[in-house]
């Protein structure tokens, strides 16, 4: 008896273990974060229930607006309303659609990006006795800016002078724009770690790691924002198409970010795409990153972010990781670069 | 057709993979790969490829990556996604894909942390394509639990390199909810050591790999009567160190986040169906080896009505056996479907 129970069970959680995994293939949300199944079998019923009649009336009625003429009941054949075909699209169209709807179906092009130049002001983020992270930050803002605008986007900055701005107005400003992507420039600094330089791109997500919540928490230090705003806007976090897209982007980023710098700096470590609660990240509303672009604490790396030229390959390597996101969006340069290809 | 399709389960780790296949053989690799790094090293080694203990062993002449972050692939860098491809195929070729099995007829089921998101699962899957095209990816707990038959009121506690997951069964595919996953495993307790043994001999010469081996050697927690001595060059003489409160110290760090994990799972489970979870907790993965962890469980347990942990005797091959049992019991239709 117990035998049968275990193998019953173990069915039940292999075909679970399928299904979330078709589900992966299709890019169907987890059945965890999906509305509740629950609620919805219930409110298809609720619906049909009150569908059903509904439409009855209002054929009738409609058939009453169509005939004004007084006539009895007697002399008209009997007719069957047509309640079938428009109860199954009622439902259909507001109950049952339960799949997201992901980017990939809407393809639509990046016009507008914002540009924030981390720090600035009385915030001079990460420093040495030679360079401030705010001065890097704005300077390779300005030299994206330009490319960007250069190749047909619209470019919104949350700063273009050194002045101090909450992190609550960097994500306002990106949000009143209405913007398509936000990219946040960054630079790091290891303290114990000096020996260490690499670069690594954010986007928003819960991490348990100690170290990236010590980041976030240094990052977020001028951020405006409240307890009890931090904690709406982590409740309106949710796994769906803007997460993804950020993950998109993030990838795009850091690929040509490391692939481009690795040529001026072989040293250079890839620390990949990662997710970390950034006051920016996650109150913005459209795709957002971080991208944390070298490691100030690193002599040589420090060196290399004193020059201009190594600024500018900065810069036109998060141009090119845009433009990358940019195109796999946009169905007019996907059908560009394949007629090229 | 039957006759020929081969069911292995793979255990993805951070800091060890490891494969257990159908026809019986298993296998069991350190999670490095190296490319020689230039013409004289490549003449030295006579291979374009090193993979596991003798990439690591070899890690002066090449350009060694380690492509799994916490139990999950590296995302970004195009070099991780190709050393994990070829951790795959090495992993595969030693059950004998591509010898005597074409890698068409490989039916692969994958064990990766529990918290990993459905776009690591769709970046895992598309690196992927071309060595393992019929693939199922599951939570490594989920996997264990499977394997040992153990998918009601269980608690899986898998340490690993990367990460320390953990999953209640609930007889029922496990959710969100039944899964957490920490990023406090075997690696912190590496770094811990490594700054421990530093702080305390300070001109010893120390490297990450010698503090993994001693980890491996003596990692415990709690008391034990033997002491833990380890050589090490001192300005390049080897010299015995006494490193036992180095190493008590730094497994005890990953004491106090699992013990809270635990405690918290278990306060999530249905009220009547608690204390049958309390008992029945079991430990796996490579930290499952520390000596005095169940034990400091146990006692942690008695906050809360007291409960039972035990160790699985073969903590390695736990994982990929349970993930073998998977894909033998999967209906080749669901392969069907599953093939990329």
């Amino acid at each position: 008896m117990r035998a049968t129970k275990s193998t019953r069970v173990k069915r039940r959680v292999l075909r679970e273990a399928v299904a979330e995994n078709l589900d992966v293939i299709r890019g169907i949300p987890p059945r965890s974060v999906r509305p509740g199944n629950r609620f919805l079998r219930i409110w298809t019923r609720r619906v049909l229930f009150v569908a059903v009649p509904l439409t009855l009336v209002g054929s009738t009625y409609v058939i009453s607006q169509t005939t004004p003429q007084p006539i009895t009941v007697a002399a008209l054949p009997l007719r069957p309303v047509a309640a079938p075909p428009q109860v199954k699209a009622v439902v259909s169209a507001s109950a049952l659609q339960t799949e997201r709807v992901t980017s990939a179906a809407f393809p639509l092009a990046v016009r507008r990006v914002v540009i924030d130049a981390g720090h600035g002001g009385s915030d001079p983020g990460a420093t040495t006795s030679e360079i401030q992270e705010k001065e890097i930050t704005l300077d390779i803002g300005r030299r994206l800016r330009a490319l960007l605008e250069r190749d047909g986007f619209e470019v919104v900055v949350t700063r273009d002078r050194d002045h101090t701005i909450a992190l609550k107005d960097r994500a306002l400003v990106a949000n009143q724009s209405k913007s398509d992507i936000f990219v946040s420039i960054h630079v790091n600094a290891l303290a114990k770690y000096t020996e260490s330089r690499g670069i690594e791109t954010y986007y928003l997500g819960a991490t348990s790691d100690p170290s990236l919540t010590a980041l976030a928490a240094a990052e977020n230090r001028v951020s405006g924002y409240s307890m009890a705003d931090m904690r709406k806007l982590l409740d309106g976090i949710y796994a769906d198409a803007r997460r993804d897209e950020s993950h998109e982007l993030a990838s795009a980023v850091q690929r040509k970010l490391y692939a481009s710098l690795r040529k001026s700096d072989p040293g250079l470590e890839n620390w990949g795409v990662k997710r970390a609660p950034f006051v920016v990240l996650v109150a913005t509303d459209m795709p957002a990153i971080l991208a944390e672009v070298g490691c100030i604490s690193n002599k040589k790396e420090a060196a290399l972010l004193r020059k201009a030229d190594y600024r500018q390959e900065i810069a036109d390597a998060l141009f090119e990781g845009i433009r990358a996101y940019s195109g796999a969006n946009d169905p007019q340069q996907q059908k560009g670069s394949e007629q090229n290809g | 057709m039957g006759d020929s399709i081969l069911h292995v389960g793979i255990d993805l780790g951070t800091s060890r993979s490891a494969i257990s296949a159908s026809n019986g053989e298993r296998f069991v690799v350190d999670s490095f790969v190296g490319w020689p790094l230039d013409m004289v090293a490549k003449k030295v080694l006579k291979r374009d490829v090193l993979i596991g203990h003798e990439a690591v062993s070899n890690r002066t002449m090449l350009d060694l990556h380690r492509p799994l972050e916490r139990g999950l692939l590296k995302e970004g860098s195009e070099k991780d996604v190709e050393a994990v491809r070829e951790l795959l195929k090495h992993l595969l070729k030693l059950v004998g894909v591509n010898g005597k099995v074409k890698a068409s007829d490989v039916r692969a089921v994958v064990g990766v942390p529990a918290a990993a998101l459905r776009t690591n699962k769709q970046y895992l899957r598309s690196s992927m394509k071309g060595i393992v095209d019929s693939l199922l990816i599951v939570s490594e707990p989920f996997a264990v639990a499977y394997g040992l038959d153990a998918l009601l009121h269980t608690m899986i506690i898998d340490i690993g390199a990367g990460t320390t997951d953990f999953c209640v069964m609930k007889g029922r595919y496990p959710t969100e909810e039944d899964q957490r996953t920490l990023t406090i495993a075997g690696d912190s307790i590496d770094t811990q050591l490594l700054k421990l043994t530093e702080d305390r001999y300070p001109q010893a010469n120390v490297t990450i790999f010698m503090v993994r081996d001693w980890k491996e050697n003596f990692s415990f927690v709690g008391d034990v009567k033997e002491r833990c001595v380890v050589t090490a060059p001192v300005k390049g003489v080897p010299t015995e160190l006494d490193i036992t409160n180095e190493i008590k110290a730094a497994c005890e760090t990953i004491l106090p986040p699992i013990i809270e994990t635990m405690i918290d799972l278990l306060a999530r489970v249905e009220p009547e169906f608690q204390e049958r979870v309390r008992n029945n907790i079991i430990l796996s993965g490579g930290g499952g080896l520390i000596r005095g962890l169940a034990h400091e469980l146990e006692t942690a347990l008695k906050s809360v009505g007291g409960g039972s942990v035990r160790y699985m005797e073969d903590p390695v091959f736990v994982g990929s056996d349970g993930g073998l049992a998977l894909a033998i019991d999967a209906p080749e239709g669901d392969w069907e479907k599953l093939t990329a």
